[in-house]
């Protein structure tokens, strides 16, 4: 399959990233500010998620109406989301519409306005989605895991805490925009019928004199505690797992989310056939790989009701631990197959292409070529995944369990 | 793109919307049953049938179908609502033979007792797991009482009583009755190989045999169309509360529910509607929306709130009226065109997905026998006037009217369960 990757770098450090999809009339474009939930600082857990509504909140001439109402009016489907490393604000469109979009994302990302008058309507909204996560169980279970598992605070939430969102003020507002919305470290990336040179040539324009200043490091500390029960009044227990695996950047990482997905990827996964199909003991049962730039975990979930609680933690700890050694060529096969499938309709999506390439260069400072990425799934084979499982055994696993009682979780977790 | 249909003798549906440039085949079967079909006796049927379709036919062992569909590398599911169920499978061109075979044969399940008995766990899990999670059955219990008698009150799910006393004979006989083949369209979308579709289709359904399907369409009973009422669902440890109104709104027989759909957006839309900036912006409550939903013979507007227990009532009546409002000084030009284009660009966003033209083509064919295509919805949408969406308002207003449940920390007020049951 023919595929044409554009890349360029502005002078302020700003990357530009493209990819053309024929066939396709839309357009994606996606603009990723170092800006992430991992500079939220102390006491401040929430401050990126803030910020980020607080950009949509007026920027240069526009109000928070104006943005909103040229965006929709012209058919463009907007998105804005925070993540540990970026804060991203997003559009597809139909391809002649992106003109419309630029200046607009421009005023957002260089000219906020992060009105006083603003900041109560914000921080509410990011309270009442934090009181909405209160009642999603799978979501808090999750989310412990994750702040318990990655060492701080490469996994704390990036929708905040209350307690810390209740204290942000307008001023910790500003000095984060300023301070981690810069040019050095960000991505845009844009996907679909694209014009790359129209694009380039518009986006230096909006983007090129905007001055640079570096982006901070994070101090990295420790992780948290092994294991936690977090009480919930529920009807299911819900149960969480994770274990260092190495970064997507690593070449082994391949192997890893191979055997990861044998564990408990698709339908015919270890995980799915011996918890769901064999013994019923639940409707939702997986394991996952997920990667931050530096670190990685391999990430497992159930969620069942109390009485059968303990038996599914067992025998996931057992699937786990069984695992290497086991592993057979036609399990790898299927693995494989899903992968590259999976890879090439994403090449339907302008917006999970746009989000593909930008992932890529953060992760790699590169963008494999779709035939780079087959070829890296083709040379797996049983051998190879085997000799990283032997010399990665899963160890040193956290346990996060959510419901109305603990669980039994044996001392040590050879898994 | 091209849209191709043929009919087998003995009534199966096979159509297909070819696009040249799709580099993926979605296939999906869709079966013309759901929650709405079943009896009491039968209640959760449908989904547990979907799931038992899963668990293998006579020849084919549950683990074996999941291994062809991870071998395939298909990203294959099912779904089941109040008037469907659908099995689909989305695979790179090569593998549509294949995959079309798969799911033919599973439409023909063993459905043997004992795996019956292992998935019946496993379907009181997935109720456990919805009662959990927001909106704490408000969605269910609302459309029970919203429509009344009307087969559409049930939930698809059934109860963990309906599921648990269910015998497997009750199963048996639903799927010989519902899965007949002129019950049932083939639909493939994205780059389909037509010709190897049909023969598929014949080799592998030919033999089905045809059963006379009873008529679905049922004579409206809304009880919406009288007086509001208001429902409690106490759920004291939620940080929440949840709040579910259905009111009245064109079926999917009806030409204004294009109209209807632009209506709800200026409404209630997640972004930049009327409710977005009057609770969702400001902070007040975490969602406060509209959509509008459209069945065989029943239409609605579902509107879905979530906020601070305490601010509940207050919000409810804010809503109330901002659609109060609409209908008396109407809607301005400018936020009419605002959303018309924006759901036109929604439209050819989702249109270019041959893997999300599926879940359009499929049903709208198992429901009017109609095809419709991205270009024939966009000249519908682009078509629509400030009088169209006028006219929607007048004949189904959304305020003073209509089945509102809420789930929550609110404690029960008897005062408002007694009048919602003398309704």
């Amino acid at each position: 399959m023919k595929q044409t990757l554009h890349s360029a770098t502005l002078d302020n450090g700003i990357v530009l990233l493209g990819e053309d999809l024929p066939g396709l009339e839309s357009v994606a474009v996606a603009f990723h500010t170092p800006a992430g939930a991992v500079h939220d600082g102390p006491g401040r857990c929430g401050l990126a998620t803030l910020s980020g509504e607080m950009m949509l909140r007026g920027a240069g001439d526009r109000t928070s109406r104006d943005i909103v109402e040229v965006l929709e009016g012209s058919g463009i489907q907007w998105a804005q989301s925070v993540s540990t490393s970026h804060s991203s604000f997003a559009g597809a469109m139909v391809a002649r519409q992106l003109p419309i979009a630029l200046p607009i994302y421009a005023d957002i990302l260089r000219r906020p306005r992060l009105p006083d008058d603003e900041l109560e309507n914000a921080r509410q909204m990011v309270l009442q989605n934090l009181a909405g996560t209160e009642d999603d169980p799978a979501h808090r279970a999750m989310s412990a895991l994750r702040q318990l598992h990655y060492p701080h605070p490469l996994g704390m939430p990036s929708e905040g805490i209350s307690a810390d969102v209740e204290a942000i003020g307008v001023d910790d507002v500003r000095t984060f925009v300023r301070a981690h919305g810069v040019p050095r470290g960000m991505i845009i990336a844009v996907a679909g019928r694209i014009d790359w040179d129209d694009f380039v040539t518009r986006v230096e324009a909006l983007f090129g004199d905007w001055g640079t200043d570096d982006a901070s490091a994070v101090a990295i500390g420790n992780r948290g505690e092994r294991i936690r029960f977090v009480p919930h009044d529920s009807q299911q227990t819900h149960i969480a797992l994770a274990w260092s695996v190495p970064p997507y950047r690593h070449d082994e990482s391949y192997e890893a989310s191979a055997a990861l997905s044998v564990l408990g990827g698709g339908s015919s996964s270890r995980l799915f056939s011996e918890v769901r199909e064999r013994r019923g003991l639940c409707y939702s049962v997986s394991a996952g790989y997920h990667t931050l730039r530096d670190y990685a975990s391999a990430i497992c979930y159930s969620g069942t009701s109390a009485a059968r609680a303990q038996e599914t933690l067992d025998v996931m700890l057992a699937e786990i631990d069984r695992l290497p050694g086991t592993i057979e060529e036609a399990e790898l096969d299927r693995v494989k197959s899903r992968a590259k499938s999976a890879l090439v309709m994403q090449q339907e999506s302008s917006a999970a292409r746009a989000a593909w390439i930008a992932r890529q260069w953060y992760h790699l400072g590169t963008v494999r070529s779709l035939a780079e990425e087959l070829a890296r799934y083709d040379r797996l084979n049983v051998a190879s995944v085997e000799g990283w499982l032997a010399a990665n055994r899963p160890a040193g696993l956290t346990i996060v369990s959510l419901g109305k009682e603990p669980l039994e979780v044996p001392r040590e977790v050879s898994a | 793109m091209k849209f191709l249909h043929e009919r087998l003798p003995n009534g199966l549906d096979v159509i297909a919307e070819v696009t040249d440039t799709a580099l993926s085949t979605s296939i999906g079967f869709f079966v013309k049953t759901g929650a709405r079909d079943e009896t009491d006796a039968e209640w959760g049927v449908s989904h547990f049938l979907e799931h038992m379709v899963f668990k293998g036919t006579n020849d084919l062992s549950a683990d074996e179908i999941n291994r062809r569909f991870d071998w395939m590398g298909a990203s294959a599911n099912a779904f089941t609502s109040e008037e469907d169920t659908a099995y689909h499978a989305a695979v790179l061109p090569e593998q549509q033979i294949e995959a079309t075979a798969l799911l033919a044969r599973m439409m023909r399940p063993a459905l043997r007792e004992d795996d019956f008995d292992t998935e019946k766990l496993v379907i009181l899990e997935e109720i456990r797991m919805y009662d959990d999670q927001p909106p704490f059955g408000a969605d269910d219990r609302c459309r029970a009482t919203f429509f009344g008698h009307h087969p559409l009150a049930r939930s698809v799910l059934g109860t963990v009583e309906s599921i648990e006393r269910m015998p497997v004979e009750v199963m048996r006989d639903y799927h010989r009755r519902r899965y007949s083949p002129a019950n049932i369209v083939l639909c493939a979308t994205g780059a389909v190989d037509f010709e190897a579709l049909v023969s598929s289709a014949r080799e592998w359904c030919g033999h089905w045999e045809p059963l006379a399907i009873p008529p679905r369409r049922a004579p409206l009973d809304l009880r919406a169309s009288h007086a509001p009422t208001l429902e409690l669902i106490t759920r004291p440890t939620s940080t929440l509360e949840y709040a579910v109104k259905m009111s009245r709104g064109p079926a999917g027989d009806d030409d204004d529910r294009f109209a209807a759909k632009l209506l709800a957006a200026i409404l209630g839309d997640t972004s930049g509607s009327r409710l977005y900036w009057a609770m969702v912006d400001t902070g007040r409550a975490e969602q406060a929306s509209c959509h509008h939903q459209d069945f065989l013979d029943a239409g609605m507007f579902a509107t879905q709130l979530s906020c601070d227990p305490e601010d509940a009532e207050e919000l409810l009546g804010m809503i109330d009226e901002v659609y109060r409002g609409a209908a008396e000084q109407g809607l301005d030009r400018r936020e009419f065109e605002q959303n018309r284009n924006k759901l036109a660009g929604r439209w050819v966003l989702l249109g270019e997905r041959p893997r999300r033209r599926l879940f359009d083509v499929g049903p709208e064919w198992a429901h009017s026998g109609d095809y419709r295509s991205v270009a024939d919805d966009l000249r519908t949408i682009e078509n629509l006037s400030l009088e169209d969406v006028h006219r929607v308002l007048a004949r189904w207003p959304l305020h003073g009217t209509g089945s509102t449940v809420l789930a929550g920390p609110l404690p029960l007020d008897p005062s408002l369960e007694t009048a919602s049951e003398a309704q």
